[in-house]
């Protein structure tokens, strides 16, 4: 698939001149939180189960090694022959290997982001083979030559009327309405059962892979992934090395968040375990079966710090509940992987140079934190990312010259303090009787949409000073105690963890590079006051802190980048918060 | 090829790894502890269990032994198709119903394209999901699970456990004594899908209808518990 991440600007500005299509990722955006909350509170241990979940996944790839080598054993001693693969070349020339060795001339394959991400589907077809993806979604955009726009969703770009028109256009079968979108789905489930029947070879990937028993979980509601497990003589498990569990009970818990975070369901339809190939008494099954682990940089990411992202069971909720991917939807990010997680994972299994817009594709809003079920701290994983863009100067200059005229002046609090105060006094007599701004130099990304309230006359530092001189001449005439205002340090909403409990990470730092005019930003939107932690770490330049946890995420040092020039060793991070 | 990204894929993953040998690693992930299960919507297992597998979308019937099951085989087979027709495993506990008394024609196999109902015996129910386990094999070819418009499942009452870990001990006994099956199939409801504009539709490729039929001794209330637990 052609890479078009770094045009991601005008690949999002395409995106929303189309207005229907707008409009119905609005719906999806305002449906889809909706439906995983509800499931996330009839459950109701959804913190302790993630907390259990994470626990599990990060003792798993702690000890990847061992998980691994006891899977590929348990594998092998069910009957599975098992490859490795350290790109998605070499994953594609294996499975196409497998599919001559039989004379294959067509595979169903069931729903598979691993497969997308190698390209299998087109490297086959190159070879001569027939390939047919049986999800209902990904047989839609097979159909259309388009690649997935979500996840889990993957056709959901697409109105009912356009896969009707795509149907009536692809499947020779006469006249008829397909006026209801179940027509749509008898009508592909007829064409794909012939296929199904017809296919030598069955592909599919793999939710969980486990370490005791070397079965691979497979969840799906269609139950095109089981057809494809079951049907064919061969079937090949295309995954990756890091889907390893230790225990079958691992795999199922982590389902529990799955289902529930990817489609606000309880439980899917079909959860399969498939150990290998059929066994003597069976009258169905595959005879052959192949496990096929893809690496693609996977093992340099967990030598990295961004080994977090290897926790990331592919629910599409941070997806869902992302502002930018609602506005612009998935196909803007110019991968495969969209949406928050895209845009960590783009960088680190392409490279930051061909990706280097969307980790600044985020508002910070840090909503994919909260809802993500492993637990990855997504918005600080983009921060460090745009961290490395400063560093190794792939952001535009004028948004590094930005960030670092901000950063000198946070790091001189007096004159940070007298300028803000000014600005925002000026903008107050300017703006005053009118209330607001319709435009503003250097705030023109924000005047173009919506007008700049005015401020108040003091920025929130002046305001809190006053408030302690008053608090204290109070004191001194009641000579009687008074409750104490608040501490500046907690003020602040910078230094305040996204959502994110004792973790000790913090949304210092959170400030887009995309901001360039960061001081008036501060002076007026938080006024916290200098030395904003954030502010010092995209600059590149400063890496110390203050006391509070924000200092402490401005101390981190920046996180190894794995998507750097190949064989590049990343580096570790040696301080932990 | 394979060989050499093998030996290098799985030197750097030991890199990254933390060095510690089997026992302390066992220990670790022994500490961790168990995950937390969904609370069950009634305190009987089997009211659970039905009510979560009409959320799931099932239909239930509730009888009390083997004459029951083929009766309710025969009723609902009638209801649907007026014929008494469907396919099963090689299941002994299947082979076992006493077919003439309903006058229910099962074929012993696998499905073959056009034949509309097929019939499986739970190795298990899951109340916390409202599933049913199936290994495949002689006794239940997967085809039966998946290539049918009617998937009728029978579940004995004493066959249910409380969620998918005790699922799991269960399963593990079963692949100590006969080996380990090629699949182990939890099955929650008719196939579906909402790829079209999120509309969820019924028979995307397996079964449009799951029909669960739950054998034992049970009281006359369970299955109106279970209907107004679910909504349904
Ligand atoms: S990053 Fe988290 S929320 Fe996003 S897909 Fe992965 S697991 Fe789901």
């Amino acid at each position: 698939m052609k890479q078009t991440s770094n045009t991601f600007l005008d690949n999002a500005h395409v995106a929303l001149q189309d207005a229907d299509k707008a409009q119905r990722r609005d719906i999806m955006a305002l449906f889809t939180p909706l439906v995983r909350n509800a499931a996330m509170e009839s459950f109701g241990h959804f913190e302790a189960l993630r907390a259990h979940v994470k626990q599990v996944k990060q003792h798993s790839l702690e000890h990847l090694d061992h998980y691994l080598a006891r899977f590929e054993q348990e594998a092998l001693h069910n009957g599975n022959h098992v490859h490795f693969a350290a790109d998605g070349e070499q994953m594609n020339s294996i499975v196409l290997e497998i599919c001559q060795q039989h004379s294959a001339r067509h595979v169903a394959k069931g729903k598979s982001m691993v497969t997308e991400e190698t390209g299998l589907n087109d490297y086959l077809k190159r070879a001569g083979i027939r390939v047919m993806e049986t999800d209902l979604g990904e047989y839609i955009i097979q159909q259309a030559g388009e690649t997935p726009s979500h996840i889990v969703g993957p056709a959901l770009h697409k109105s009912a009327a356009e896969v009707r028109d795509l149907f009536l256009a692809k499947h020779d079968l006469g006249d008829r309405e397909l006026a209801e979108t179940s027509d749509m789905v008898r009508e592909a489930r007829e064409v794909l059962r012939e296929h199904f029947l017809k296919a030598e070879v069955g592909i599919i990937g793999a939710n969980a892979l486990i370490a005791e028993n070397g079965y691979s979980m497979l969840v799906t509601n269609e139950g095109n992934g089981d057809l494809c497990a079951n049907l064919p003589n061969v079937l090949i498990v295309c995954t990756t090395i890091d889907r390893v569990l230790p225990r079958a009970e691992d795999a199922t818990a982590t389902l529990r968040l799955l289902v529930r975070s990817a489609t606000g369901q309880a439980q899917t339809c079909y959860t399969s375990f498939y150990s290998g190939p059929r066994r003597e008494q069976d009258i169905d099954g595959p005879l052959e079966t192949h496990i096929v682990l893809l690496d693609n940089r996977r093992s340099e990411i967990l030598a990295s710090d961004y080994k977090e992202m290897l926790q990331c069971i592919r629910c599409g909720a941070c997806l869902n509940h992302c502002p930018i991917y609602a506005g612009v939807g998935g196909h803007a990010y110019g991968w495969v992987y969209p949406g928050p997680m895209g845009s960590i994972l783009t960088p680190l299994l392409t490279s930051l140079e061909q990706s280097n817009a969307l980790p600044n594709a985020c508002t910070t809003c840090g909503r994919c934190a909260e809802v993500c079920p492993a637990d990855i701290p997504l918005p600080d994983l983009l921060r460090d990312l745009r961290h490395e863009e400063s560093e190794r100067k792939l952001s535009p200059a004028r948004w590094r010259l930005g960030l670092q005229l901000h950063a000198w002046l946070a790091c001189h609090p007096r004159l940070y303090r007298a300028l803000t105060g000014l600005g925002i006094f000026i903008l107050y007599l300017l703006g005053r009787r009118k209330g607001s701004f319709k435009h503003l130099p250097l705030a023109a990304g924000w005047t173009s949409e919506r007008d700049f309230p005015a401020p108040a006359g003091k920025t929130f530092m002046q305001q809190y000073a006053a408030q302690q001189r008053a608090d204290k001449t109070r004191e001194h005439k009641q000579a009687t105690p008074v409750k104490r205002a608040p501490k500046p340090g907690r003020v602040s909403g910078r230094g305040t963890p996204v959502g994110r409990g004792s973790s000790g990470r913090t949304s210092a730092g959170r400030t887009s590079a995309g901001r360039i005019e960061p001081s008036m930003g501060e002076g007026w939107q938080h006024e916290a006051g200098p030395a904003s932690p954030g502010t010092i770490r995209d600059s590149g330049k400063i890496s110390g802190g203050s006391k509070d946890s924000g200092g402490k995420a401005a101390a981190k040092k920046p996180k190894a980048h794995p998507g750097g020039p190949r064989g590049k060793k990343p580096r570790r991070r040696k301080d932990h918060d | 090829m394979t060989d050499s990204a093998r030996s290098r894929i799985l030197d750097s993953i030991r890199q990254a790894s933390r060095r510690a040998d089997d026992d302390t690693i066992e220990r670790e992930l022994q500490a961790l502890g168990s995950a937390p299960t969904a609370d069950l919507p009634a305190p009987e297992l089997s009211t659970a269990f039905l009510a979560n597998v009409l959320k799931n979308q099932g239909s239930i019937d509730c009888v009390a032994n083997r004459s029951g099951v083929v009766k309710a085989l025969a009723e609902y087979l009638y209801r649907h198709f007026r014929s008494h027709r469907l396919v099963a495993g090689n299941d002994p506990n299947l082979a076992a119903m006493p077919w003439r008394e309903a006058g229910v024609l099962p074929r012993f196999g696998s499905v073959e394209p056009g034949e509309p109902v097929t019939l499986s015996y739970a190795l298990l129910g899951v109340a916390e999901i409202g599933a049913i386990v199936t290994l495949t094999g002689k006794a239940n070819p997967a085809a039966n699970n998946l290539l049918s418009e009617h998937h009728i499942v029978v579940v004995d009452s004493t066959r249910l456990v409380r969620d998918m870990e005790a699922a799991w001990k269960i399963i593990a006994t079963e692949s100590a004594r006969t080996g380990r099956p090629r699949g182990i199939n939890f099955i929650a409801g008719p196939s579906s899908t909402a790829d079209i504009e999120g509309k969820l539709v019924y028979g995307a490729h397996g079964p449009r209808n799951w029909h669960v039929i739950m054998m034992g001794d049970l009281p006359a209330t369970t299955v109106a518990e279970a209907h107004a637990l679910a909504g349904r």
